[in-house]
């Protein structure tokens, strides 16, 4: 009906006849957070002249002074103004009490009013999503979503997002969120390959009710994201550009005292250890600004050298990394067909010197009516990616740890020229020059995803639609890794205490594909009579995943520089496998209305899986829930001033899901043939020749696998009070998951290092709020604050007798993140020393030296209990500014690269007592004639708190986890931008340009650890982006970094 | 749900690896990874017995001069002979009810399921035995003591033989033969059945008057005659090079190998005449011999010699990596066959086992036999030619003269029986030297040879680290921790409170 009005409107304006002293007003329309109100009616008022506001929320209206426009937008309070002398106006609608009939997209891309939802849910808009200009929509989602985990887990020039809903489900399997673009259930990610700006509304289900119409996996909850379609009247372009910088907002703490050398090559008169040139420890003597030679002489007699001194050089490794991205996009549309296209262009240098990486993406998206009773809409987008960066991150990582902190690494850059910088004559043996790594060790990839959806609506009689959809996801891949040759000269290999050995050249190369297709067929029927309502759904779905790998490898390239896999010597290494799994579901959703104030919904589901024993592969799964929009069924409350909006919710659902196997991720092989354990023909170097040789799998499996059973409730309220100006709502929510699919490492004495199992629940409890607040709302001025809460209790409830804990991710089996039955789900397990009952450090009362604990033990959890985002908005006529701070807390993290800061002696704990004898802080040691009791340490001191094989370096320092174990506290400053909106009066009094905006942007502005983390983000995770292990991290990401750029758009 | 569904859904069938394997399959597989562990063991044997030190261009030696282990120290031990135990075990289970046409691949499995408890036994003490390799039977094994494991293996062995006896004599019944699925003996079961017995007399030797045998005889068949060794056809390729030569003198590519470890000061003098003249082993055993760079272990200075590409222990003047490698010595080439036991052993384990009486024969014929057996394995080339008889006889001959106030050399000279032990696990340290170092540090351990100075600076005197943290008199550890696995996957039943100081293996001093 909006739409019908405004169209009239548009008419009326056109037959209109423009008189003396009318002139042509243009104005913007947001909401109070900033974001365009699209397809507002601007209506002057007494007459039929009129217009609405375009997908910017811009409008142009001919009109004179003293007339009066009369806005409104669904959703919003309506608004007059009395037009004085400005032609451009900057206008601002308070959200109204129609709130809860504002339609938003839910599960299966059923359209309901936010009035008859009865599970917890958050809609973000194109604007907000955009603000600080992501590149990857999941970093664009950052802290805005209460009950939305999204730790960045990696860094570099595409950096991968964990999306976790309500906290962690599955021990080992999948707990990631489901994400549906279009109606297509697509892989996670595929959020990082799509263009932003072709969103038109994410909508975020917190809980698994979505799981009956998308299948089990939205068992994680689902993050359902809608592109935008054309828009009926003129043809709109838009082109945007903007330019974003990289930088290193953070690097570990190191010691800025102790260079090179150490008591390995003896001490001083006074005692302290000896320079030397060619150590790559810095356990050497206190700097003294005097100038040092670097490394051994070279084959010319020329020998490098470098002050004494410490130089802030040492982190400069990493530059400014650059992305610039270009966006264009084409709607238009007519009575019977939209049409949107787009086309985004990027490409990003890393902070990692040479690390580039580009993308492409195009996007079609159409509607065309079919006479009265069938509606067609397809989507298509297609994605390319290159990259072109180095393999070895984490040990480029590593060397520059390992350069005493007086040397400046940005002199080595020119290692194809500068003799010193040369692998020949670069000062240090052990640790390769980092630019000359960058450079040698090289990956190149390729991904294309095409996504795709067609969907047919039927609607033989109103009130009835039959849909039939079809989905494909797919992706092709291939990449190309390969090391470069070096061979040292002879003097090099044999100068003092050289150890550098020749680089023989390798290549690995490998393509994939992934398709996956999904198929739908429902009807809808919809009927009210009376005060009731009826919409029922029933359908079917048929899921399809195939996946196929190759890969080659060959050592020892021939030919210089021919990176191909037939180059190579001996026999090249292969691989291939294939994936193909099934599945069929059949599902059924209903929602009885009453008064338009009470809604009960009710789904059910029943799923067969081709992945599990035909005895266990068939499951059903219910749900229902409850929604009462009690400011209009009571009167009291209908007719309160104070409260404008109150809905009450609540809902109970079950859902199974089969964890086997990976179903995110680059590589997934969904699960299939894990049910009968392997044997693997290519170990050992077999065959060799005719002889063919199998080994027994280290993986048992028992018998029969069954899915994951999920069940929990959540009851919450949506409360607006004073007219809308204060908006919340609260969930509480509380599931177990039963039936755990568990992967678990076992003794190597079984004979085996793992089994796959069902054992053990999971239980995870929380709190989601969200509230706003408009401060101030004036003409020019508006100022909303407010923020989302969120309070998770994750924790693992048992696992089985025989399996106490239960590793998720561990380095060399030891300290990582754990399951742990009673505990937080994850918890880092680690050794720690051994302490008295009042946990002071038990010391030898001799050597003053602490004990590593024989077995690992409890350090901490490893999942933030408390989450909160702040946010804030302000806006000034066409000025605008917003701010989004988000803080974690509640939880520890082990920082695996900190023992190889103390290896490397650049480590800041290892000049904590400036390398002098110390006396271990806390620490207490046995009563000699007491045993059992204990008698505080203030005198007993570690003999050796220096050199290359003292108290810093050794064992009983770097194994023991809790050294190392931090709190992962922050508070980050996730996104800020200010733009503004160029007056169109400045393009002169042509037409041409609609709108214009300048923006500039930041995201990951300011980061604040915690006091004892020394390291770097705790967001990240060593263990990848697809493991339940989090809590760690390590040398493989480097240093966390802010983005900050300038955005100019403009929309024809 | 209809026929077609199930169909539709039926696609569950691995198309990528194979669900079931046959003992044929599995055995030569085994037998191989067997090789790769038993590299493993070599170089912890050599470490720790010193056969090699830290070489210069190399940092971090950390717990290896030290000897304050760690758990994570030498876990490869562990978890690479439980992996291969496992293939021995379902070679054993799918053959026990399919005797006897499968009672050969049974019997060979069972021998060298006791073989890799040994190594499990010597390096750990105790270790789960009665209840491993059960799968999900048992997720976390009992230890069983080590002394009640040395019986039991000694009885396996013996029912091993029994069944090669039984499947020969066994009629009527189609009997697999081991045919090239056997990488050991090429499916010679003579040899099978005295390698377990030669394996029952390490056991017997070894666990002595600590361990209740049932049974200290030995089954006719004598006692291993020839080198045990396996080669499933090594060759110069991915992944398919004798694993000592791929860990130490060429990758495939012809890149190095690990450089970083020398021989010792304390092994060279066996050779160079500081304490024993060898200049045919010394010759065939090192690179650049007399002049090898050697090192003590621990000592860390700008002027230790470095490894050469290569290494020390590959003698062959061919240093191309991606020609080398067709030489007699320790490594020989990729190609050669990795011992799993040497004659030289057999024959030093004989005369041990006769001079205590274990066994009725003659110790001095033994030992003599012992001594020459080494140099035919060191002068053995990687496709088995070697020195001729006579060559090996009058190596053998000057090397009693050249040392002919020798007792460690004349076993006439060795008047005792603790003379006679001495002067046999001497020889067996030089003739295992850098081949199955393990076995060396096992019988250090047991009866202190070779001597060693306790506490002396001088390298030639003592292979213990000049930076060890040992608080024993000869400045050695006594042992390896558990692999911190088992503190996390079976912390119940793991021994607890292991000192590499103090607690020793059953059978140790």
């Amino acid at each position: 009906m909006r739409k019908f009005l405004s169209l009239l409107a548009v008419w009326a304006c056109f037959c209109m006849s423009v008189n003396a002293q009318t002139k042509m007003i243009t104005g913007k329309i947001n909401d109070l957070t900033g974001t365009p109100i699209v397809n507002a009616s601007i209506i002057i008022k007494g007459t039929h002249s009129g217009t609405t506001s375009d997908a910017l929320g811009s409008f142009r209206l001919p009109a004179k002074k003293g007339d009066v426009l009369v806005i409104s937008a669904v959703g919003y309070n309506p608004m007059e103004m009395k037009l004085g002398g400005q032609s451009d106006l900057a206008l601002q609608l308070a959200t109204g009490n129609k709130i809860m009939d504002e339609v938003i997209v839910t599960a299966g891309g059923i359209k309901s009013r936010r009035r008859e939802v009865g599970t917890a849910n958050t809609v973000i808009k194109a604007t907000a999503l955009t603000a600080g200009k992501a590149v990857n929509i999941a970093s664009g989602l950052q802290g805005k979503v209460a009950g939305l985990n999204i730790s960045g887990t990696s860094s570099g020039v595409n950096p991968n997002y964990r999306l976790v809903l309500r906290g962690q489900r599955s021990l080992t399997g999948n707990n990631q969120a489901l994400v549906v673009l279009d109606n297509v259930i697509v892989p996670n990610a595929l959020l990082a390959q799509l263009n932003p700006e072709d969103v038109d509304e994410i909508v975020v289900l917190n809980g698994s009710g979505a799981a009956a119409l998308y299948g089990s996996q939205a068992s994680n909850g689902a993050i359902i994201v809608t592109t935008k379609k054309g828009r009926k009247g003129a043809a709109e372009i838009h082109v945007a550009n903007t330019t974003t910088i990289e930088s290193v907002a953070f690097y570990p703490k190191i010691q800025k005292k102790f260079g090179a050398g150490g008591t390995a090559y003896g001490l001083d008169l006074n005692g302290n250890p000896l320079f030397n040139y060619l150590e790559n420890q810095s356990y050497g003597p206190a700097f003294d600004g005097v100038k040092r030679p670097l490394g051994a002489p070279l084959e010319d007699g020329s020998q490098d050298s470098a002050v004494y001194a410490y130089n802030p050089g040492h982190f400069k490794f990493w530059q400014h990394g650059i992305t610039n991205q270009s966006d264009f996009s084409l709607s238009n549309g007519d009575d019977n067909s939209t049409f949107y296209l787009s086309g985004q262009y990027s490409t990003t240098t890393g902070t990692t010197p040479g690390d580039h990486y580009n993308r492409a993406t195009v996007r079609v998206n159409g509607t065309r009516k079919l006479g009265n009773k069938l509606n067609v809409v397809y989507n298509t987008t297609y994605t390319q990616n290159r990259y072109d960066i180095t393999s070895q991150t984490g040990s480029m990582y590593s060397q520059m740890l390992n350069m005493p902190s007086n040397v400046d690494i940005t002199r080595y850059k020119n290692w194809r020229t500068d003799k010193f910088a040369n692998p020949n004559g670069y000062y240090n043996p052990w640790y390769q020059n980092p630019y000359f790594t960058a450079d040698d060790y090289r990956s190149k990839q390729r991904n294309d995803y095409l996504t795709a959806n067609i969907e047919l609506r039927y609607t033989p009689v109103a009130g009835l639609d039959l849909v039939a959809r079809q989905g494909i996801a797919t992706k092709n891949n291939s990449y190309k890794n390969t090391i470069g040759a070096f061979k040292y000269t002879t003097y090099a290999k044999n100068t003092d205490q050289s150890s550098k050995s020749d680089i023989s050249a390798s290549v690995g190369d490998a393509s994939t594909y992934n398709t996956e297709l999904l198929t739908d067929a429902f009807l809808q029927y919809i009927k009210k009579a009376g005060d009731f309502s009826v919409n029922l759904i029933a359908g079917g779905q048929w899921r399809q995943d195939q996946a196929k790998y190759v890969a080659m490898s060959a050592n020892g390239l021939v030919v210089p520089n021919l990176f191909n896999v037939s180059n190579g010597v001996g026999t090249p290494g292969v691989g291939e496998s294939d994936f193909e799994t099934r599945q069929i579901g059949a599902y059924g959703d209903v929602r009885f209305g009453y008064k338009n104030y009470l809604y009960l919904h009710g789904t059910a589901r029943n799923d067969w899986v081709s992945i599990l024993n035909p005895d266990n592969r068939t499951f059903f799964y219910p749900s229902v829930d409850l929604s009462f929009v009690a400011s209009d069924a009571i009167t009291a409350i209908k007719e309160s001033n104070t409260i404008s909006y109150l809905k009450v919710r609540g809902g109970w659902s079950k859902v199974g899901q089969v964890n086997l196997g990976y179903t995110t991720g680059d590589a997934p092989d969904y699960g299939a043939y894990y049910l009968v354990p392997t044997y693997s023909s290519t170990n050992q170097g077999f065959p060799y020749g005719n002889l063919a040789g199998y080994s027994v799998g280290n993986t048992l499996v028992s018998p029969s696998l069954k899915p994951e059973i999920t069940k929990g409730y959540e009851v919450g309220f949506d409360l607006n009070l004073f007219k809308n100006r204060f908006v919340s709502n609260v969930t509480w929510y509380d599931t177990k998951t039963n039936n755990q699919t568990v992967n678990t490492a076992i003794s190597n004495s079984t004979g085996f290092t793992s089994l796959r199992t069902n054992t053990g629940q999971t239980q995870s409890r929380g709190i989601e709020l969200t509230a706003h607040m408009t401060a101030v709302q004036t003409r020019d001025w508006n100022v909303t604050v407010g923020g989302n809460y969120t309070y998770l209790d994750n924790k693992v409830n048992f696992i089985s007798a025989a399996l106490p804990n239960l590793s998720l991710s561990t380095y060399s089996s030891t300290a990582g993140s754990y399951a742990v039955a009673g505990k937080a789900f994850p918890v880092i397990m680690g050794y720690d020393y051994l302490r008295d009952p009042q946990g002071h450090v038990i010391v030898d009362h001799l050597t003053g030296l602490p004990t590593k604990a024989d077995t690992i033990s409890f350090l901490g959890n490893a999942v933030a209990k408390n989450r909160l985002s702040l946010d804030l908005s302000v806006s000034y006529r066409h000025f605008h500014l917003s701010a989004l701070f988000e803080y974690r807390g509640g939880y520890k993290v082990y920082n695996s690269m900190g023992t190889e800061l103390d290896w490397s002696g650049t480590g800041y704990r290892t000049a904590a007592y400036n390398r002098q004898s110390f006396v271990y802080p806390n620490s207490v040691y046995e009563d000699p004639n007491k045993p059992g009791s204990y008698i505080k340490n203030t005198t007993v001191a570690i003999a050796n708190g220096n050199g290359n094989n003292g108290f810093w370096t050794d064992g009983i320092n770097r194994d023991v986890t809790s050294n190392y174990v931090t709190s992962g506290a922050f508070w980050k400053l996730r996104e800020a931008s200010i733009s503004y909106d160029i007056p169109t009066s400045v393009f002169g009094k042509s037409k041409i340009v609609k709108t214009a905006t300048v923006s500039v942007q930041g995201r990951n502005l300011f980061m604040w650890l915690a006091k004892d983390n020394l390291y770097t983000d705790p967001e990240y995770s060593d263990a990848g982006n697809d493991s339940n292990g989090i809590g760690l991290t390590g040398l493989n990401q480097t240093p966390p970094s802010r983005f900050y750029g300038a955005t100019i758009s403009v929309t024809f | 749900m209809g026929a077609s569904c199930k169909k539709y859904l039926n696609i569950n069938t691995n198309p990528n690896q194979a669900t079931s394997a046959t003992p044929e399959l599995i055995l030569p597989q085994a037998l191989t990874a067997t090789a790769s562990t038993l590299n493993v063991y070599n170089t912890y044997g050599a470490e720790l017995v010193g056969y090699s030190a830290n070489a210069g261009g190399y940092g971090g030696f950390g717990t290896s001069i030290t000897y304050n282990f760690a758990a994570s120290d030498f876990s490869a031990n562990w978890s690479n002979t439980y992996d291969n135990l496992e293939d021995y075990q379902t070679i054993i289970n799918e053959t026990s009810t399919q005797l006897p046409a499968y009672g050969y691949f049974n019997a060979v499995a069972r021998i060298m399921r006791a073989y890799d408890f040994q190594l499990l036994v010597d390096a750990y003490n105790d270790v789960p035995y009665t209840d491993a390799l059960k799968g999900t039977d048992n997720l976390t094994p009992t230890y069983t003591p080590a002394a009640t494991i040395y019986a039991g293996l000694a009885d396996q062995l013996d029912s091993a033989i029994a069944t090669i006896n039984a499947t020969t004599a066994a009629t009527g019944v189609a009997i697999s033969a081991l045919g090239s699925s056997d990488v050991l003996f090429k499916s010679d079961m003579t040899k099978w059945k005295q390698f377990a017995n030669t394996l029952k007399l390490r056991l017997v030797v070894r666990g002595g008057t600590k361990v209740s045998f049932k049974n200290t005889t030995f089954s006719s068949d004598g006692f291993l005659a020839s080198d045990a060794l396996i080669n499933p056809g090594y060759t110069r390729d991915n992944n398919r090079q004798n694993p000592a030569w791929n860990n130490w003198g060429f990758a495939y590519t012809g890149g190095d190998a690990n450089k970083a470890w020398i021989p010792s000061k304390f092994i060279l003098a066996f050779y160079n005449g500081n304490k024993l003249q060898d200049p045919d082993r010394g010759a065939v055993a090192y690179y650049q011999f007399p002049s090898t760079g050697t090192n003590q272990l621990g000592y860390e200075s700008v002027d230790n010699p470095k490894c050469p590409s290569g290494s020390f222990w590959y003698s062959g003047s061919e240093r191309s990596g991606t020609a080398a490698g067709n030489s007699a010595g320790i490594l020989k080439g990729p190609n050669a066959g990795y011992p799993v036991m040497l004659a030289a052993e057999s024959y030093f384990l004989q005369a041990e086992a006769a001079v205590r009486g274990i066994v009725t024969g003659d110790a001095k014929t033994a030992f003599n036999n012992g001594v020459k057996a080494s140099y035919a394995y060191l002068y053995m080339k990687p496709d088995g030619t070697g020195a001729s008889d006579a060559d090996l006889t009058s190596m053998v001959s000057g090397y009693q003269s050249d040392n002919s106030t020798s007792a460690l050399v004349n076993f006439d000279l060795a008047t005792t029986v603790d003379m006679q032990i001495e002067a046999i696990i001497t020889q067996k340290y030089i003739a295992l030297n850098y081949i199955s170092s393990q076995e060396s540090w096992n019988e250090y351990r047991r009866t202190g040879y070779p001597k060693i100075v306790n506490g002396s600076a001088d390298a030639v005197q003592t292979f213990a680290s000049t930076q060890s943290q040992s608080t024993r008199p000869d400045k050695l550890p006594t042992r390896i921790q558990y692999p911190s696995s088992e503190g996390s996957y079976n912390p119940r039943n793991v021994p607890k409170n292991i000192s590499v100081f103090s607690s020793l293996i059953f059978w140790a001093k």
